[in-house]
């Protein structure tokens, strides 16, 4: 999407808005004044002479057929419902007044707003403030475009009725934004409570009835409207729908993982039958995404086509604006397919080559799929033996080629990126080849361009443009983009010999750039394997310095801190803390604020030790010691040589500051 | 997506609770966001960072254990394989697409293998041996190699500031 959002933003958020309460009061009495106006005005039963001849001029559009209705009724009968009638007869005709209608009707829409989100979201996060506020002035930014670029509407009336149609729009789509939000930030947490699935769901359920609702709207104004406002209304309409049922079904399905994942840790049997429909739900969650995802997006592609194409906005700023939002959805429809592409690629290259595991293998290693952690009921087996999901192994492959335990390369071309490693494929080719060598050696002749201006005209100014070609493939040092194609050469080099060190075979391959090479290396034993990684270029930490800063830093300390900080690590209560430490040790607690509050005791027992230990390693070296240093220093000892305490022992402080906070 | 992301991490932080490596503590700040971890790492033993216990965040993706958690010191840092504003540029936070420096094979990168305890372990590792051919701080690299008596002057103060004890 493009956003031409922050311009406004910025300066909405400079300018005085009033609050919310400010405007619901400012409207209100807006309201009265202009009911109090119309009720003075209409009670003197001549008033509709004087209006006639007043708006006759500036709004002939509406007036007759007002008329019409208006003196048709008897005059004489003057009843409350009479008197009503007149009245907003009144106030549909006095411009000022419909302003603040429809003032009032924003300011209700706001207010139904404020109160959905009360009841369904509670309290918004700033990411989906600041989410709720991009849409929003894309959307307005958007619609002011077609109503004044695309329709290119004349009548007030007109505004003001695409205006409203818009504002309900505009508010169920934000909803559905906030909706959709909503879920993924509830579908970062294990523990949502039930009803706030429901309240979520209960929304969307209703945003897709009020969509349907639209569209008979769209239906019934299309039939008079003509075809074109009906493709207009209906294109937005369905979008909103199509976009409510993906999150819906997004959402039940994650519900349904959820529940299959409790019940899959639970118990045996029944995790057993999960696992089955496990495997078929990839499939299913994947389509479904797909159908979802393309079809928003070429609907949105058809409409805009259809503004582009049916309104005579040609070289406009407005079919600029369309132009650029058309090229974005070209974009990413392209790049949807290509991913389904690979994503079929991937899935027939497994079907074919990695058979799925037997009872027997499965029974074998008894360990979890090493991609999510869980039992394997099925799996598929790569060539190196080890065994995942079909699922986990689908989405890992549609990334990476390898096998993620032992990072074998995995013979896998997918179409896409068939054609970027052909390239490399030619080039490395052409360099392996013996034949090849000077030619490869050969630097690539390099481009200079020259102009002398100054030898056409005078004034004209002289310039040089020299293109070099770099060379990706003879450098010592290893570049970005040909390191996984070295990895291949080296999977290739340690199929022959398994018992060479990947690392040393590539290292080997950095310098010869060619697996006969490295073969031939291996075969006459002079490939040797490189010191390990990190000590390479540094060198062991000196000792010397060490000391001395210790030293300094003991001398340096002042004794009144450093006691105050003493004190500070050890208030203590042995006999309580022992329970607590009891109580925290290797425990992973069913109830998620306790799981909570655990890690957080943890956190500060690890710090609290922490500093001990650090106190007393940099303990001053004082010729005198006072009587309650000795004390500590053998309660430091005890510590010591007491797991228990040393973990336990800032406990009572802890808790004491848990309690009151 | 979320929902198997979700039931591995809830595996992996089940596991870290049980069988805590040694000086290492990682979790969910708040459990409304599974995603976002937060980790303490004592400074290894005989190293200039030792005894220090630094607080660092994790940030793991949708679609985690199939791409790496991002992973950011939020304490002052200084070492040269931690930028400046504390993001950790070791190889197995690297998706194996990406190779940002260009040196490493794509072995050492990431795959769903990896685990939390193997990140923080290896993090352990890069305080005690800083790798120098990936300059995420420069200053710090430099250092590292030609004044490491300033080096560790500094490495002592942050592990002081983490201790909340006063330099003196
Ligand atoms: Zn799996
Ligand atoms: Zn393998």
């Amino acid at each position: 999407m493009i956003n031409f959002h922050s311009m406004p933003v910025i300066l909405l958020d400079r300018l005085p808005l009033p609050s919310l309460r400010a405007y619901t009061i400012i409207s209100v009495v807006l309201l009265s004044c202009s009911v109090y106006y119309a009720v003075q005005v209409t009670s003197d039963p001549n008033w509709k002479a004087n209006a006639t001849a007043q708006t006759d001029d500036d709004s002939d559009a509406e007036v007759p057929d007002l008329e019409e209705t208006d003196i048709e009724v008897d005059s004489q009968n003057v009843s409350m419902g009479f008197q009503l009638g007149e009245m907003v007869t009144f106030m549909i005709q006095e411009p000022l007044c419909i302003w603040t209608l429809i003032n009032m009707a924003y300011c209700c829409l706001i207010l139904l707003g404020k109160f959905i989100q009360k009841l369904v979201f509670g309290e918004l996060r700033v990411s989906e403030q600041q989410h709720i506020k991009d849409k929003f002035w894309n959307f307005v930014f958007y619609k002011f475009i077609f109503v004044f670029g695309v329709i290119n509407v004349q009548y007030m009336d007109e505004v003001v009725l695409w205006c409203s149609w818009f504002s309900v729009l505009g508010f169920l789509h934000l909803l559905a934004q906030l909706c959709k939000d909503r879920f993924e930030y509830l579908s970062f947490s294990p523990t949502t409570p039930g009803w706030s699935h429901i309240r979520l769901l209960g929304l969307l359920i209703s945003i897709l009835i009020l969509s349907g609702l639209l569209f008979l709207i769209c239906v019934a104004v299309g039939f008079f409207g003509g075809f074109n406002t009906f493709a207009f209304m209906v294109a937005e309409c369905v979008q909103l729908s199509v976009q409510t049922l993906h999150v819906i079904l997004r959402y039940a399905l994650h519900l349904y993982d959820m529940r299959q994942g409790s019940t899959g840790t639970a118990g045996g049997a029944v995790g057993a039958g999960a696992g089955r429909v496990w495997e078929r739900r990839g499939p299913l969650a994947y389509y479904s995404e797909l159908v979802f995802e393309l079809a928003g997006l070429l609907l949105d592609l058809v409409h805009h086509l259809h503004m582009l194409l049916w309104s005579n906005i040609f070289l406009s700023m407005a079919s600029l604006v369309i132009c650029m939002q058309l090229r974005y959805l070209c974009h990413e429809i392209q790049r949807r397919v290509k991913k389904h592409r690979n994503y079929l690629w991937v899935h027939n290259h497994m079907e074919q080559n990695y058979p799925m595991a037997t009872v027997e293998e499965l029974a074998e290693s008894s360990d979890n799929c090493a991609i999510c952690w869980e039992k394997m009921e099925t799996a598929r087996k790569l060539p190196c033996t080890h065994l995942f999901h079909n699922s986990c192994l689908q989405s890992w492959l549609e990334q990476d080629t390898s096998c993620p335990t032992c990072r074998m390369m995995l013979n896998i071309q997918s179409p896409v990126a068939m054609e970027a490693s052909r390239h490399i494929d030619h080039n490395l080719l052409a360099g392996e080849g013996p034949d090849n060598v000077q030619n490869a050696n050969r630097r690539p002749p390099n481009h200079f361009f020259h102009f002398d201006g100054s030898r056409y005209v005078s004034w004209l100014p002289s310039f040089s443009v020299e293109v070099t070609h770099t060379q990706l493939f003879r450098s010592n040092q290893a570049q970005p983009a040909q390191t996984s194609q070295l990895d291949a050469m080296a999977r290739q080099v340690q199929q022959l010999f398994p018992h060479v060190a990947l690392t040393t075979v590539i290292e080997d391959l950095r310098v010869t750039r060619s697996v006969e090479l490295t073969i031939e290396n291996v075969l006459d034993g002079r490939v040797v394997a490189p010191p390990p990684m990190f000590q390479r270029d540094s060198d062991p930490p000196p000792q010397v310095p060490e000391v001395e800063l210790i030293t300094t830093v003991a001398t340096r300390n002042e004794p009144t801190s450093w006691e105050d900080l003493c004190a500070v690590a050890e208030i203590r209560d042995v006999s309580e803390s022992v329970e607590t430490s009891a109580n925290l040790g290797g425990r992973f607690s069913k109830s998620s604020a306790e799981r909570e509050r655990i890690l957080q005791l943890r956190k500060d027992q690890l710090l609290m030790a922490a500093r001990r230990r650090y106190m007393e390693k940099h303990r001053p070296a004082e010729p005198e010691t006072s009587p309650s240093e000795t004390d500590q220093k053998d309660e430091m000892q005890q510590d010591k040589d007491d797991d228990h305490i040393i973990n336990a022992s800032p406990n009572s402080s802890l808790r004491q500051r848990h309690i009151d906070s | 997506m979320a929902g198997s992301a979700l039931r591995r991490l809830m595996a992996e932080y089940k596991q870290l609770t049980l069988n805590p490596p040694e000086g290492i503590i990682a979790g969910p700040i708040n459990e409304e966001n599974f995603f976002e971890w937060e980790a303490l790492i004592t400074g290894p033993e005989g190293t200039c960072f030792e005894g220090g216990v630094f607080p660092a965040k994790l940030i793991f993706p949708p679609d985690y254990p199939l791409s790496p958690p991002k992973m950011q010191f939020t304490c002052e840092m200084f070492h040269p394989n931690i930028y400046a504003d504390g993001r950790v540029c070791i190889s197995i936070l690297h998706a194996p697409g990406d190779d940002p420096m260009g040196y490493e094979s794509s072995a050492e990168r990431w795959s769903p293998v990896q685990s939390v305890e193997k990140i923080l372990l290896s993090v352990v590792s890069m305080l005690a041996e800083p790798n120098d051919e990936s300059g995420a701080n420069v200053d710090a690299a430099k250092m590292w190699r030609e004044d490491r008596a300033e080096f560790n002057r500094i490495a002592e103060r942050i592990v002081r500031k983490t201790l909340g004890i006063p330099t003196p």
